[in-house]
């Protein structure tokens, strides 16, 4: 780790998953002449898109309409989401799949050589694209294959972005980071910024997030001054596997699965979602209902089912059944292979002839970096994008298959913008953000390589399981102000705690401990402000369940929580803004016989 | 299943910083039957000796990273379970025809540069309009190349190949798979501008079918499959530029 | 710093996995499909050379040694036969609408299958 080098590009991508790819080839396409950087911790196809496996939402077929996408959306929300934002996402979102198609993704097809498409949670009709149930994969694939075309697109695998550089003016003109064969510290340095880092549902123990969601691009831009904006919604996805958390996608009970408790009762006609159909009946799966109801409201049947004492109890916990068997292998394995190949590499069942074991899992976080709906944030020239902003179009709880249609539209959005503002502000001082990334190195240098850190105490594995502990107990699917209480004074030990961590290796060539040890540190940031965001949000609104205050409260919380993090680490600073409504009042929101569209 | 049992993992170290030769280091594991190798690297790199490197992310088969040689075998580690070895000890080294960065990490920056080189992305003669919908593309079109279309650019083929061992022009199994992909794609115009690539040299025709690729691909890609398909291909296209030679029309 | 380090290959790479001794053996059948190759041309050439050399050439072939080599030589004909057909399916896979033939009826409807016939056809040809 010696001296600093210094890399110039116009614009530079944080993150090279669906979010950032995506925002790269806008850029290099809009503006030949530009030079696009991708700074990425893993090489692009490692990015965590690449496990997504239900499908991408976006209105193509000619029973379907925007204004039903919108709704469900909103609805699916708890009406927290922007309805600007939502209203551009949607429209939007077909010309940025049809664009994907395009570059080549093989999306599933009909007969006639459309595309086909499924249906999912909470959506009224099928609009969900897929390519069998390895959505995800292969359109990560094919926009980092498109983007080998551009020779303007450059990238930089496996470097780990540690912090944001901002020039005099206060703008945000690119970022340090490891690379880690070396060690070596870059600046990497352009006229604007994108975040795409992706989530943080690492920061839980039991989670479908794969090692590098950490969360590093939030922590980055709560650091930098920019607010975590509704950090407080946590989605669990309801069917993970037990043990493992691996996600047994949602396009499982679009295609016909059943859920059922220990008696074999398809439980979820207890809770207000609708009256099942038999599952030979044609209607069968209903939109909107029983299992096709949303995440957050499956996930809450399931803790209430488990206090009934109607759940299955096994080693890795209490667990319901997900039938697929009257699916025939067939269709199983045309459809959703991939669900078949992971229940029986990772659960030992095949589920053609047994039911697959299922929990509630750690999934998706709806809140992030606080940008507006030109994905901007409030520092200028620097944008964020994907799984890691907020716009909002998610509010209290994400519609599946929605997220990765939002890295398309907002990916590009954002690369539209940066370049935009790369254009009209084109000079920097290289100097001072050189100097900010000597600092920034030794830093790292002090904080980890120098004493008394050679001769800390704590271990990063075990300051991280107890930040999990602390999150699941106190932060989970139900929540109250003694449990937040306690994960929030437990989160500030942990802080504490933190400053004597002890590395084993002091060397510079990829040195995977120093970047544990830096996610680590990313991780607290995040679990502090989703932790104080749910402390003040004194209301149930979708994936937030307050046991003590189980009711909606609009009169109060008809807004965005945003948590600016503190010079000195302590509690953070907690302001509102109210959520953008246009055409779509505040609701009732129903699911099962009479969802559907609600308007006068 | 007894408590307190115990799994040895021989992991293959080497730091670029000060080692010239590798070693092998060994570990004691707790035994879990739910475990793949992955974790039990992942519980020693936690509580042992945080200088074990190696790549990792998604645990469950489809990020690519964690390939590995378990026992003298290409694998992916998050997909090989401690049950299938135990009692034994483990082995665990680095892919071979790598050049070794550190401990279980290898050098794929020439394995970026093959997929590179190969084109892997749709060439069309018209300019790209959303307007029109999507393009059509039937079932069976989809299924001439979707198999291809499956590589998770793990590289465990590379290693089970004795051809990328000795010959580095060769571009490899997943590189020339995924030209394959998309070649046989419906909406692909760009065939011969790819097969150019495939064509010269060694590129391709150093294949000489051992088939080892297809049987360690964890995704059933089928490499070897692909390539003798793209050879045939490639002599057809050989042959016209014989008969037709470059700028004498279709 | 030492840099990368870099694996040598050792010269008997064949031995280092049992696919690549059988890959070798493959290999090594063509010898054996070439050198007969050669007996079968001497044969029709001793043939076209009248009815006397032809025997003549019968009649050294008769030795065990002979013998032997003809086993051998079938042996290798016949594995080679079968490594071959197994390739088919993956080399030229065939498709009815989106499902593709299973390996082991595309190995006899573009392996075994047209082999058989052709090998009848001749049979029936030479010994009508
Ligand atoms: C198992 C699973 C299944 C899912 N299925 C679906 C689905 O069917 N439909 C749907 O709509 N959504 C689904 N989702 C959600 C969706 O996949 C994600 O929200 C989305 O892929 C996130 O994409 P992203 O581009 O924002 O981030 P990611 O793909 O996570 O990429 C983040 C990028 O940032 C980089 N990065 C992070 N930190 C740093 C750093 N410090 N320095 C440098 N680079 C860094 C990483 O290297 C990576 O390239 C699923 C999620 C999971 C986990
Ligand atoms: S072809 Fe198979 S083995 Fe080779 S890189 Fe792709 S997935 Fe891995
Ligand atoms: S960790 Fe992703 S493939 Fe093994």
């Amino acid at each position: 780790m010696s001296h600093v080098t210094t890399h110039e590009h116009d614009v530079i991508i944080i993150g090279g998953g669906g979010a950032g790819l995506r925002a790269a080839i806008a850029i290099a396409e809009e503006n030949p002449d530009f030079s696009v950087a991708c700074v990425s911790k893993v090489y692009p196809m490692r990015s965590h898109t690449v496990t997504a496996e239900g499908g991408a939402a976006a209105v193509i077929k000619d029973h379907d309409s925007l204004e039903d996408h919108i709704y469900d959306t909103i609805s699916g929300a708890d009406w927290l989401a922007d309805q600007d934002a939502v209203e551009y996402f949607v429209n939007r979102a077909p010309r940025e799949m049809i664009q994907l198609e395009h570059w080549g993704c093989p999306w599933s097809r009909k007969p006639d050589g459309t595309v086909a498409v499924r249906p999912f949670g909470g959506m009224k009709i099928e609009r969900t694209w897929f390519a069998a149930d390895k959505t995800g994969f292969h359109m990560l694939h094919s926009l980092f294959q498109t983007t080998l075309k551009y020779g303007n697109i450059v990238r930089y695998d496996e470097h780990f972005a540690t912090k944001l550089l901002l020039d005099d003016e206060g703008r945000c003109r690119g970022c340090a980071a490891i690379e880690l064969r070396t060690g070596t510290v870059r600046a990497v340095l352009g006229k604007s910024v994108i975040i795409c880092t992706g989530g943080a549902g690492k920061a839980f123990p039991f989670t479908t997030n794969g090692a590098i969601k950490t969360g590093d691009g939030m922590a980055m831009a709560y650091q930098a001054g920019v607010a975590l904006k509704d950090m407080e919604f946590i989605q669990y996805h309801p069917t993970g596997l037990p043990g493992t958390g691996i996600l047994i996608t949602e396009a499982s009970r679009g295609e016909g699965g059943i859920l059922v408790n220990k008696d074999g009762h398809r439980y979820l006609q207890d809770y207000d979602l609708g009256q099942p159909l038999d599952v030979n009946d044609p209607r069968h799966p209903q939109k909107r209902a029983m299992e096709l109801g949303p995440r957050d409201k499956l996930s809450q049947c399931f803790i209430k089912e488990k206090n009934a004492g109607r759940t299955i109890r096994t080693r890795d916990g209490h667990v319901v059944h997900l039938d697929l068997r009257h699916l025939g292998e067939k269709k199983i394995d045309k459809r959703i292979p991939f669900v078949r190949e992971l229940a029986r590499s990772y659960a030992g069942i095949d589920p053609v002839h047994q039911p697959i074991p299922v929990r509630p899992v750690v999934h998706y976080v709806m809140g992030g970096i606080d940008v507006d709906s030109n994905s901007a944030t409030n520092i200028p020239g620097l944008y964020a994008a994907g799984e890691c902003a907020c716009v909002s179009i998610n509010g209290a709880n994400r519609l599946g298959s929605n997220s990765l249609t939002e890295l398309l539209v907002f990916g590009g959005q954002a690369g539209t913008h940066a370049a935009r503002f790369a254009m009209d502000h084109p000079d920097y001082d290289v100097s001072a953000l050189l100097a900010q990334a000597g600092d920034e190195r030794d830093r790292i240098r002090r904080t980890y390589f120098s004493s008394p850190h050679k001769s800390g105490s704590e271990r990063i594995a075990v300051i991280r399981k107890e930040l999990h502990e602390s999150m699941e107990d106190g932060a989970g699917i139900y929540r109250d102000a003694d449990s937040l209480e306690s994960t929030c004074t437990k989160i500030a030990e942990l802080r504490e705690r933190y400053a004597n961590v002890a590395l084993d290796d002091h060397t510079n060539s990829f040195n995977t401990e120093l970047t544990a040890a830096l996610e680590l540190s990313s991780l607290l940031d995040v679990a502090q402000s989703m932790a104080h965001s749910a402390m003040q949000r004194t209301e149930s609104r979708g994936s937030h369940q307050r046991l003590d205050h189980p009711e909606r409260n609009d009169d109060d919380f008809l807004a965005h929580s945003l948590a600016y993090h503190q010079e000195d680490g302590s509690a953070p600073r907690i302001e509102y803004r109210p959520v953008t409504i246009t055409k779509w009042p505040p609701g009732a929101r129903t699911y099962g016989a009479d969802s559907g569209l609600k308007r006068e | 299943m007894p408590d307190n049992e115990t799994i040895t993992l021989e992991l293959f170290r080497y730091h670029p910083e000060t080692d010239s030769e590798p070693r092998f280091q060994s570990y004691d594991v707790p035994y879990d039957e739910d475990w793949v190798v992955l974790d039990a690297i992942n519980w020693i790199k936690d509580y042992v000796d945080g200088s074990v490197t190696h790549r990792w992310s998604c645990r469950m088969g489809v990020c690519g990273s964690c390939g590995m040689m378990v026992n003298g075998e290409p694998k992916l580690t998050c997909a090989a379970f401690l049950k299938n070895y135990y009692p034994f000890p483990i082995k665990v080294e680095p892919l071979v025809n790598f050049p070794v960065e550190r401990d279980l990490v290898v050098d794929m920056e020439g394995f970026m540069d093959k997929l590179q080189d190969v084109k892997p992305y749709i060439i069309r003669d018209d300019v790209n309009d959303t307007s029109g919908g999507e393009y059509r593309q039937s079932p069976a079109e989809l299924a001439q190349y979707k198999q291809y279309s499956m590589c998770i650019n793990c590289m465990l083929c590379y290693s089970a190949c004795p051809v990328v061992g000795h010959e580095d022009e060769f571009l490899g199994p997943a590189a020339l798979a995924l030209g394959h992909r998309y070649n046989k794609d419906s909406r692909d115009q760009g065939q011969s501008e790819r097969l150019e690539v495939m064509l010269s040299s060694e590129a391709m025709w150093g294949c000489t079918f051992v088939g080892e690729c297809s049987v360690v691909c964890p995704k059933h890609v089928d490499p070897a499959g692909a390539i003798q398909q793209a050879k045939a291909m490639g002599a057809q296209e050989y042959f016209k530029r014989f008969v037709m030679p470059k700028g004498a029309g279709v | 710093m030492s840099g990368q380090y870099h694996r040598s290959h050792s010269r008997a790479w064949f031995m280092e996995r049992p696919a690549y001794i059988r890959f070798m053996i493959r290999e090594l059948t063509s010898f054996f499909m070439a050198a007969y190759l050669i007996v079968l041309i001497i044969t029709l050439a001793k043939v076209g050379a009248g009815e006397a050399a032809a025997a003549e050439w019968l009649q050294a072939l008769s030795g065990t040694g002979w013998k032997v080599a003809h086993a051998v030589a079938l042996a290798a004909a016949v594995w080679h036969t079968i490594t071959f057909f197994a390739a088919v399916p993956q080399a030229m896979p065939i498709y009815i609408g989106e499902d593709r033939l299973p390996a082991p009826i595309a190995k006899i409807v573009m392996g075994y299958g047209p082999w058989l016939t052709v090998t009848a056809v001749i049979l029936w040809g030479v010994l009508r």
